[in-house]
């Protein structure tokens, strides 16, 4: 009956949130000592409450939401459309080996290019706005999802295949109740991969070109050496990058939850 | 009814050399008949099966199903129990109907009807990694009952479970097939299992695969204990085994 009581009980531990803000804090501490120690310029160095205050500045001015939101925007978008064309591609390609044999080479070069190089390019043919960074993102994301895509799609058993012959469903049933499912777990890999790749993009376009974003507050900082809010950009990328990353595993874990 | 006339299967082997899974085989299986292929590994057992399952096309030779006006005449049971792990178990027995548009209460009557005939109550929203091997099989066949084909295929379904588990399944098939009256093939390499609970058995040996004797079982219905106990159910399977050699 009270079996639990009979267990001996864990040691108690606390959750690991508290780890990882201790570790933090002690980062952020190391830093406030080294900067007070050695005297460091905030031009090279600011002391972790001056990049607070630009925080808080930028929170303030409006600026902030603006920039980070932009790129979040840009990032779920090229996201969205990368992934959805990885998706369907890998899927025209894991379904038609003909096709495959003649977009491997091609899909190949593409795919180790560094689309990174091909950022200009895009600037060229797409212009200064938002198009060119979508783009961008979405070649860094649709390459890890198509992959991931074909490799699911390869590996859903056989016999799951024949009992929706024998089931006679439609090709639409079929990829959506049973392949896509089983195919889940590896697409949500190359989904992964791609969310990285998407925030990567997303500062990288903005670097180059336009007047809003995160990519653009660090070229402005960094060129008229306001480091302290060269520091609040990078760590609003950083946020950005885990708030990406926590919800793709949120989704992750809601849908795959047959998974245990 | 099901007719094989002449169906072979030839496949191309690693040094493109032919290899007969399958030589010629005639069988005519009536509506309603418990029939089992018992035969070594190699011997085309399960290929026959899969031919008649629509699964692979024969190499030669005609196969007719006679079940008129049936969109789906084929239930098939495999190896394995082939669930979809992320439905529960009343999900995954009624995915055919799902699939099949058939109307939702309809759907759920029948799922819960088969839930009970395969007991299984309980464990309606279990997932299946959360059911024993029985319970899964059990599951799959009931999903291979919900859209009621004529015909009932069945590759090795116990021959994964343990003898006591596979004992008990063969007497609840035996019951599925006294109260639903189907056609079922059954494949398996124990010659008790054939005996056991078939009408018919076809017995096939390998190398290459052939039909090599077909017997009529006709020990007495309904089947239990007191069959395992008959002499005649001992002779049938001696007979078997011996051809099997």
């Amino acid at each position: 009956m009270s079996e639990a009581a009979a267990v001996p009980s864990a040691p108690r531990r606390v959750p690991p949130i508290v780890d990882h803000l201790a570790g933090i804090v002690a980062i952020v501490v190391a830093w406030q000592v080294y900067v007070t120690a050695t005297d460091a310029p905030a031009y090279m160095l600011p002391a972790p409450g001056a990049v607070g205050s630009a925080l808080a500045d930028l929170a303030i001015s409006g600026a902030l939401w603006r920039d980070l939101g932009f790129t979040f925007g840009n990032v779920v978008l090229g996201l969205a459309l990368g992934a959805f064309a990885g998706f369907a591609l890998g899927f025209v390609l894991a379904k038609s080996p003909t096709l495959e044999r003649w977009l491997d080479g091609p899909i190949l070069l593409l795919q180790t290019a560094p689309k990174i190089a091909l950022a200009p390019l895009f600037v060229i043919w797409f212009g200064f706005g938002t198009t060119s960074k979508i783009v961008l993102i979405v070649s860094l994301v649709l390459f890890p999802v198509l992959v991931a895509t074909i490799v699911g799609l390869r590996g859903v058993p056989q016999n799951a295949l024949e009992l929706a012959r024998i089931l006679k469903l439609t090709t639409w049933q079929r990829l959506m109740r049973v392949e896509l499912p089983l195919a889940l777990p590896e697409i949500f890999i190359g989904l992964r991969i791609g969310a990285v790749q998407a925030v990567v993009g997303a500062i990288l376009g903005e670097w180059m070109s336009g007047k809003l974003g995160l990519g653009h507050l660090m070229t402005f900082a960094s060129a008229t050496y306001k480091t302290p809010l060269l520091f609040a950009a990078v760590l609003l990328t950083v946020a950005l990058g885990i708030a990406v990353h926590v919800s793709l595993e949120a989704a992750e874990r809601r849908l795959l939850r047959w998974k245990q | 009814m099901i007719t094989i006339e002449a169906v072979s299967k030839r496949f191309v082997g690693p040094k493109g050399e032919p290899v007969d899974a399958l030589t010629p085989v005639d069988l005519t299986i009536p509506a309603g008949q418990f029939l089992s292929i018992v035969g070594p590994s190699g011997c085309g057992k399960s290929t026959l099966l899969r031919i008649i399952a629509g699964l692979e096309t024969p190499s030669d030779g005609k196969l007719t199903i006679a079940a008129t006006g049936v969109a789906r005449p084929i239930g098939f049971v495999f190896q394995e129990p082939v669930l979809l792990p992320w439905l529960s178990t009343l999900a995954n027995i009624r995915f055919p109907l799902d699939t099949g548009g058939a109307p939702r209460d309809r759907a759920d009557a029948t799922a819960h009807r088969l839930i009970k005939m395969v007991g299984l109550q309980g464990f309606e929203d279990a997932l299946p990694h959360q059911l024993s091997g029985g319970m899964r099989q059990r599951a799959a066949i009931a999903r291979a009952l919900s859209y009621d084909p004529p015909i009932l295929l069945m590759d090795e379904p116990f021959g994964a479970l343990d003898l006591l588990t596979r004992d008990r399944m063969n007497d609840e098939l035996l019951q599925i097939w006294r109260e639903t009256k189907k056609t079922i093939v059954f494949v398996t390499h124990s010659v008790e299992e054939a005996a056991y609970l078939s009408d018919r058995v076809v017995v096939m040996s390998a190398r290459p695969g052939r039909v090599r004797a077909i017997h009529d079982v006709d020990l007495p219905h309904p089947r239990g204990e007191a069959t395992k106990l008959d002499p005649r159910f001992h002779q049938f399977m001696a007979t078997f085994r011996r051809e099997l050699k």
